[in-house]
């Protein structure tokens, strides 16, 4: 078990503290999987409505730990050349234009081509050997030496062939490179994976996952998050705007307001002095919280009963 | 048995009762592989059973892959793991005596007969190890000996609802139940306070019986007994579907729709020969000092087809319009842009109806609106002022009707027009392949002038149609 290498991570109670403390709220189902990914060394697969912490997740995650973070953002076409490893083609041509000489010494005297290429062999393959192969985040995050915490981004993104070529990174920990071998992770990596669950992720990468479902906050929770966030607001605002954002969710939106919205707007209110939550400022800001026209005109309509669900 | 009970032998049969749960959960139709099961025994040794909500989201982790699996999962691991009602400690008894000198019945034993006299009968039965299990109330030892007895019973072959009776006399047997019942009809007549403390014992050890069979029925059959529901509603012709059958229908129809949304939910891609990638090509070349050992193509992404529904909803068909609009709109993940088009008489859009209402609602406000005598010639005209310049490369139509025309002109020439636009016309029909172009059936016109005519009338032949299109083949 890897308690060792991350002592931070070896109790339910002391993530969700150490957690707060680093400003990131966390209910004990995400405390206990993470708890879980640390003892059994296993990948997290994060999913969730865009903006309720996803990422925020896992950068908390490494500065708990006090690890690097490595982050890999997927889009379509990436690829192992951008996502593994690759060769550093130009300093490659460089060298062996610089060596040209040598080569000349090496072959002085060579007889026949049999013999000529013998004395090349011996030299092995100098030009692949590490000094010129360039580390993309997947195998950065495999060389780090205290382990680190490995963040795959919106994998969901990425092409489905892509998650095939992620399956020996995430059930090994290890890289294969064809002319160099296969290498290992020194010290296993946190790794965590999210996805906005645009399209079904494989079987395959989801068997070599543990699951957390991140769902919107409850008023309670997501009034705590504010409240770390954005400590200049006073209480009983926080408590207002926060059921706002929730009558605004149950609205049928194109885009409902995520936490980091309730988050920006919380910023914004104090920025502007707010006292009071009331209708002329809500409507003044409400392009803070919503990102659609058709959504401000839904949510304005109904503003008498969203500041009534907001006085509670 | 349950999770927080103390005193059970633990390792052993919490990790019986992990798997057991994941046998469960197939039943609920989450697949958990073998290494799934793994992890989850990992992570409730982890864990630990004492903390319910804890195991409850340290399993989810390692069990339920997706929103709605986490959904099925936690109704499921309630329904499993609920809290044992504090068990009256040993049957209802007065438990006085640590060594268990006093049996059942205390009240009789006590008004008739010494307890010792008692005791002195029963001496015959120490020494079955099933007695004194019962007798001194050794919960591990009764647990280990059911179970024992159950795998001996082969109680996971249990398949019916029926056979219940049948499993409990079998692990009752396989226990060793008879040296009792024996013992039972020799006290008798002689000694009522003997036979009624043997009874008792006898009676506990069939109730934990029956709840190990029930149990077993649970995991076992009954995910048994549902697929059987299922396969026969699947096969059952859909107007014939009555109103109670509708919510498993209605589930069964989600699952299909999961399924084929999973299939065909990725973009596909396909290369084509023929298109040189340039930049792409250049840059794969650039290792081999620019020597293109590696061509790369250009990809063209397969396009999910757009479909256009016309059902007719008059009186007959409209049962079998009902389902296949269910399941097309089940399926808007996969086909975002359905349009569907209503007509018995007239014909108009109902799309937004549809997108708007629950399909049940949304059908009869169609009825209500479309109703009357049907007429295919005219439903055609009035679709191809609505929509036929809509109809593209990229467009499937799917008409669902009996084509029976009250001898009307059924206007092939626009079903002609609507083919020749179209990616592909599907014809799906209610009616048995036999029936048609008998009467005023134009089915076999109708079919000159599709891709596909299909007969189309139960769950499984409509799975086969969507999936097929989803497939996007001729």
């Amino acid at each position: 078990m890897s308690d060792t290498h991350y002592p931070a991570l070896s109790d339910i109670d002391a993530i969700q503290q150490a957690f707060e403390s680093a400003g990131y709220i966390c209910t004990t189902r995400i405390a206990t999987v993470v708890r879980l990914a640390a003892a059994l060394e296993k990948p997290v697969l994060i999913e969730g409505p865009p903006g309720v912490g996803k990422t925020e997740l896992a950068k908390t995650c490494a500065m708990v730990v006090d690890r690097p973070l490595v982050r890999l953002q997927c889009y379509e076409g990436l690829d192992e050349s951008k996502a593994l490893y690759e060769w550093k083609y130009g300093k490659q041509l460089l060298y062996t234009q610089l060596l040209k000489e040598q080569l000349g010494d090496i072959m002085d005297g060579a007889k026949g081509l049999t013999e000529s290429m013998n004395r090349l062999h011996q030299f092995g393959d100098v030009f692949y050997s590490e000094a010129f192969l360039e580390s993309r985040p997947l195998l950065k995050a495999m060389e780090e030496d205290n382990g680190g915490v490995l963040l795959i981004d919106e994998i969901d993104k990425a092409d489905f062939e892509f998650e095939s070529l992620l399956l020996e990174v995430l059930s090994d920990f290890q890289v294969s490179i064809p002319e160099l071998g296969t290498i290992q992770a020194h010290s296993k990596p946190l790794v965590f994976l999210t996805s906005n669950d645009t399209r079904d992720l494989s079987d395959a990468l989801k068997r070599r996952c543990l699951h957390l479902h991140i769902p919107f906050p409850s008023v309670e929770l997501e009034a705590r998050i504010v409240a770390s966030r954005v400590p200049d607001l006073a209480q009983s605002m926080t408590d207002q705007l926060v059921r706002f954002v929730h009558a605004i969710r149950s609205l049928d939106l194109k885009k409902a307001p995520a936490i980091s919205e309730t988050v920006d707007w919380a910023k914004s209110l104090v920025l502007l002095h707010a006292r009071d939550l009331d209708g002329s400022l809500v409507q003044d800001t409400l392009n803070v919280l919503l990102k659609y026209e058709e959504d401000i005109q839904i949510a304005e309509g109904q503003l008498p009963k969203l500041m009534a669900a907001a006085a509670g | 048995m349950a999770v927080d009970s103390p005193n059970t032998a633990r390792a052993a049969t919490s990790s019986d009762q992990l798997l057991a749960f994941v046998q469960y959960l197939r039943g609920k139709k989450i697949p958990v592989s073998p290494a799934d099961t793994l992890d989850a025994i990992e992570v409730a040794e982890l864990v630990g059973y004492r903390d319910r909500s804890l195991l409850k989201n340290g399993l989810a982790a390692a069990l339920a892959k997706s929103r709605h699996e986490l959904t099925v999962f936690e109704a499921a691991f309630d329904d499993y793991f609920q809290p044992a009602p504090e068990r009256p400690p040993a049957g209802g008894q007065t438990d006085g005596q640590p060594d268990g000198s006093s049996t059942d019945a205390p009240d009789q034993a006590t008004q008739t007969d010494p307890a010792t006299q008692n005791e002195d009968l029963l001496e015959g039965l120490r020494g079955n190890a099933l007695f004194d299990a019962l007798d001194s109330q050794d919960e591990s030892a009764l647990s280990v000996a059911i179970e024992t007895a159950a795998a001996e019973a082969k109680v996971e072959e249990i398949s019916l609802f029926t056979q219940r009776g049948q499993y409990v006399r079998k692990i009752l047997d396989a226990l060793g139940d008879e040296a009792l019942r024996e013992a039972a009809i020799e006290f008798e007549q002689s000694e009522p306070a003997a036979f009624e403390a043997v009874q008792a014992l006898r009676e506990q050890l069939r109730e934990r019986v029956r709840d190990r069979v029930e149990r077993a029925y649970l995991i076992h059959a009954s995910a048994a007994t549902e697929d059987l529901l299922d396969e026969s509603l699947s096969k059952l012709k859909l107007g014939n579907v009555d109103h109670s059958q509708m919510a498993r229908l209605k589930r069964l129809m989600d699952r299909m729709a999961r399924k084929l949304a999973a299939r065909h939910g990725r973009r596909r891609r396909r290369y084509r020969r023929g298109k040189l990638h340039v930049g792409e090509t250049v840059r794969r070349a650039i290792p081999t000092d620019g020597i293109p050992f590696h061509p790369r193509w250009r990809k063209i992404e397969r396009k999910r087809p757009q479909i256009m529904a016309i059902c007719d909803v008059s009186g007959s068909v409209a049962a079998y319009a009902k389902f296949l609009l269910m399941f097309l709109y089940a399926l808007q993940d996969v086909l975002p842009r359905t349009r569907s088009f209503a007509f018995s008489a007239a014909l108009g859009e109902v799309s937004d109806l549809f997108a708007k209402l629950p399909v049940e609602e949304a059908i009869e406000r169609v009825n209500l609106k479309y109703g009357g005598a049907t007429d295919y010639g005219r439903a055609l005209q009035d679709f191809s002022e609505l929509a036929l310049a809509e109809v593209n490369s990229a467009t499937t139509v799917i008409v669902l009707g009996d084509a029976r025309n009250n001898q009307a002109d059924p206007r092939l020439d626009l079903l002609a027009e609507i083919k020749a636009r179209a990616r592909q016309l599907i014809w799906l029909n209610p009616e048995s392949t036999r029936l048609w172009g008998t009467g005023d059936s134009e089915m076999l016109l109708v079919k000159r002038h599709c891709h596909l005519a299909k007969e189309c009338n139960n769950l499984n032949q409509l799975e086969r149609i969507i999936d097929k299109l989803l497939s996007d083949k001729r």
